[in-house]
């Protein structure tokens, strides 16, 4: 069954992600920094790990992310996106 | 339509995650599907009523009760809520108070389970 | 509908936060769900540690008398005595240098069933065969 794991944080401490194998993640809250920001230079390790790789535009815009800023990888969604990808692109879902 | 249940763990203030878990019911009660939320840890908190909202801080009585004027169903863990010193007239209506097993009941009838920790 | 499968995974610590010790007792409560369902449903969890969550598992556990709070060794106990599956990353034990045999067991209360230690793999087949997955 297909597991799409929302992502919150953006330092990933522990490696539970890799674990859990997700087919898709989904960037929320904090983790939406994933989607845009550059560390060293580098893009996040998340970047082109998941060929689904959600970001949420609500969590996007109130830490004032410039969309342009957003990796091209990243399919950008609000809240009722969100709801069709939980339905329709996942069978189960986890948040870490 | 499908079915979603929340179990909803992180406090109310100092934790957006609970604001993350209210506005995604109320997307998806929009779009027409069910939607339970189970609070517990933490969240027990947030079903107290009379709060006042301060910009500041995030708030939820006003959210919750227009989520369950949608259909939306809450259920506040109730080990949780009264160790907490909550008390049930002194919270907000409609909320149902159960046991934890609550949660593994609406699990059982679900479509898709987000299950949200605290800290 | 019948039985539905959840793996709940535990990848936090005990004791400093409360979501650990909440995912055990969530877990537990699927002795009584069958009251709020139909005829012959029933909620069938795993309760799997993985990562920080192996550690505050082991046996000797003064939590009652120092914070007055039940302790997880209490909690597992009850685990093993409601026939719950308990799984624990064997490869975590091994990097934080625990020893299996300091898990507690209640073998002596009765229960037919202990704590298991097990490769990650196998976790990771309980995640992929779950109906549903709650990460704590």
């Amino acid at each position: 069954m297909k597991l799409g794991v929302f992502v919150s944080d953006f330092e990933l401490t522990n490696d539970t992600l890799d674990r859990v194998g997700p087919d898709g993640v989904i960037l929320v809250a904090n983790g939406v920094y994933h989607a845009a920001l550059k560390t060293g230079g580098a893009a996040s390790p998340l970047i082109g790990k998941y060929s689904s790789l959600y970001a949420l535009s609500e969590d996007l815009e109130t830490r004032g992310i410039d969309p342009s800023a957003v990796d091209s990888k990243v399919k950008v969604l609000d809240y009722s996106g969100l709801v069709d990808v939980i339905f329709k692109d996942f069978e189960k879902i986890a948040w870490l | 339509m499908g079915k979603l249940t929340i179990g909803c763990f992180p406090g109310l203030v100092g934790n957006m995650s609970y604001d993350f878990a209210l506005k995604l019911a109320e997307a998806a009660k929009d779009k027409g599907h069910d939607v339970d939320v189970w609070f517990s840890g933490n969240a027990a908190g947030s079903v107290l009523a009379g709060q006042k909202h301060l910009k500041d801080y995030s708030t939820s009585e006003q959210h919750l009760v227009r989520l369950m004027e949608k259909g939306v169903k809450f259920c506040t863990c109730e080990a949780c809520s009264v160790a907490r010193g909550l008390k049930k007239d002194t919270s907000i209506e409609g909320i149902e108070w159960n046991a934890m097993h609550w949660y593994l009941g609406s699990v059982h009838g679900a479509d898709r389970v987000l299950q949200i920790g605290g800290e | 509908m019948g039985d539905v499968n959840c793996a709940f995974v535990v990848q936090k610590p005990q004791y400093k936060g409360e979501t650990s010790r909440l995912a055990i007792t969530h877990a537990i409560s699927y002795q009584t769900v069958e009251i709020l369902l139909d005829d012959g449903d029933t909620v069938t969890p795993t309760l799997n540690f993985i990562g920080e969550g192996v550690l505050g598992l082991s046996k000797n556990q003064k939590a009652m008398d120092k914070y007055g709070i039940t302790s997880t060794e209490n909690h597992m106990m009850n685990c093993c005595l409601v026939d719950l599956e308990v799984n624990v990353c064997k490869e975590d034990l091994e990097k934080y240098g625990i020893d299996p045999s300091t898990l507690p067991d209640a073998e002596e209360m009765g229960a037919d069933v202990s704590i298991n230690v097990v490769p990650m793999a196998e976790i990771k087949a309980k995640i992929d065969e779950a109906r549903h997955v709650m990460i704590f």
